[in-house]
């Protein structure tokens, strides 16, 4: 049941996504743009002495709002003059390819098996300073490509490369994907959809990640209920 | 200031379930009305009223204190001995209604108005004219049986029941009943609304991470299918 109105939403998504998900590019001055650009100030600051640069995006279930999260702030990074990588990491479901409307043939799974150079496999964007790292090949063994010694060598390229690098991984509570990533990375953002993450799995999920000494630097909240006076400062 | 917070809470709650809140009540009110228009028979109730005064051998003698109160009080005696079946059975005889003394005996309300010496009869039943009957012999075999039964003749009939006057049923009142369904509706709908805001365990405000979480919040972005369309103007 909830699984076939799951794929429904996703069909009406996929009707609008690149709409959808690329709202930071195409409605620059939008309020959701504006609520985006917010939220990268907020991890410009989370740090004071260390520099931010590379990130995991991931929540407790799926369909919280991951992939749209990643593509959004990317781009606002990428707007405010940084080169920007997208890596997606979510091998169990990819939707990167989809969300830019890009080629899979390769990607990620190619470069952490040896069979491609990160520069070779990387896809640029219609969007200024914004590159893709799709997913590729769906592979048997997600978990054990990130674990991987080939994983830490691909960040330190992408790193030397692109000013950020931004991860998009699968949901924690389903797979240790984000985990694993979240032990890499400087920084780890917890996306949550208003009335749709549960209390507990969103806890359950924040000691997970602690206990991967993950840098959680904190959360952002989805499908906020329009509130109608929000809007009178923009309009 | 803790309480205007609450209270606000509370009303946000209503308003989320508003629907709910309006549509319970309206399926209350009409299936109510189905039931009392449709399905419940009408009963018609029809009045005859007794005096009892002693006669007193015809003196033409004004009434004592003492003379008035042993009347009331033979009331109490009276109000008995008319649902007993020494009266209702003769009754069931002579009106040849298909009801036994119990049934008969369910029918009748007698009541004093206070402290005054008249008796009213009530008679409810599905059939105006049978009500009407029923009231009239009661008071009638009542009359002509009371001075063997307690050696009295003191019960005068000042008015019998009267077909016309008791045209429109007494019960059910359906306007009366659909009031009450409004009431216990809301009532019922305000109770599901709690409960299922209490069921609710998801995270909903930004308030909700901060005090399940103890994480900073990076941003909340605005449910974008229902931005969609402000989202048009500024492009």
């Amino acid at each position: 049941m909830t699984r076939s109105r799951q794929k429904v939403q996703k069909k009406t998504n996929s009707r609008n996504k690149t709409q959808r998900h690329l709202i930071a590019d195409l409605h620059k001055h939008s309020p959701i743009s504006e609520q985006y650009r917010t939220i990268r100030t907020n991890i410009e600051f989370s740090s004071v002495d260390k520099e931010l640069r590379s990130f995991v995006v991931t929540s407790a279930g799926p369909g919280e709002g991951k992939s749209t999260s990643v593509a959004n702030l990317a781009i606002v990074m990428a707007q405010n003059g940084n080169t920007v990588l997208i890596v997606d990491a979510d091998m169990r479901r990819p939707t990167a390819h989809y969300t830019f409307n890009l080629a899979n043939t390769r990607g990620l799974t190619n470069v952490l098996s040896k069979q491609s150079l990160l520069e070779e496999t990387v896809q640029k964007t219609n969007i200024n300073n914004l590159s893709i790292l799709t997913c590729g090949p769906i592979p048997p063994n997600p978990a054990e490509l990130l674990n991987s010694q080939m994983m830490e060598i691909m960040m330190k390229e992408a790193l030397a490369q692109f000013d950020i690098v931004f991860f998009d991984a699968p949901p924690v509570m389903a797979v240790t994907d984000a985990q694993l990533l979240a032990n890499k990375v400087d920084g780890t953002i917890l996306v949550t959809s208003s009335g749709k993450t549960d209390k507990e799995e969103i806890i359950k999920t924040k000691e997970l990640l602690d206990k991967t000494k993950a840098n959680i630097l904190g959360v952002i909240l989805n499908n906020k209920p329009v509130d109608e006076k929000s809007y009178y400062y923009y309009s | 200031m803790e309480e205007t917070t609450s209270l606000k809470d509370i009303l946000y709650t209503l308003k989320g379930q508003f629907k709910l809140l309006i549509l319970l009540p309206v399926i209350a009110i009409a299936f109510t009305a189905i039931v009392s228009f449709f399905l419940l028979t009408p009963k018609y109730q029809s009045d005859t009223q007794l005096l009892i005064s002693q006669t007193n051998g015809g003196l033409d003698q004004a009434f004592t204190q003492t003379e008035i109160r042993t009347n009331i009080e033979l009331i109490n005696t009276y109000n008995e001995i008319i649902k007993n079946a020494r009266i209702l059975e003769p009754v069931i005889l002579e009106t040849n209604v298909d009801l036994t003394t119990s049934q008969l005996d369910k029918m009748i309300t007698v009541s004093t108005a206070n402290e005054s010496q008249v008796i009213k009869i009530s008679v409810e039943d599905t059939s105006p004219e049978q009500a009407v009957l029923l009231a009239n012999t009661i008071a009638q075999v009542f009359e002509s049986e009371i001075p063997e039964i307690m050696n009295v003749d003191n019960v005068n009939i000042l008015s019998p029941a009267k077909i016309d006057e008791s045209l429109s049923p007494i019960s059910p009142n359906p306007y009366l009943n659909m009031a009450i369904a409004a009431v216990v509706g809301l009532m019922l709908s305000i109770a599901v609304v709690f409960i299922l805001e209490y069921l609710d365990t998801t995270i909903k405000t930004e308030k909700d991470i901060e005090e399940a979480l103890k994480l900073p919040l990076l941003g909340s972005v605005s449910n974008m299918d229902t931005m969609q369309e402000s989202t048009k103007k500024y492009t």
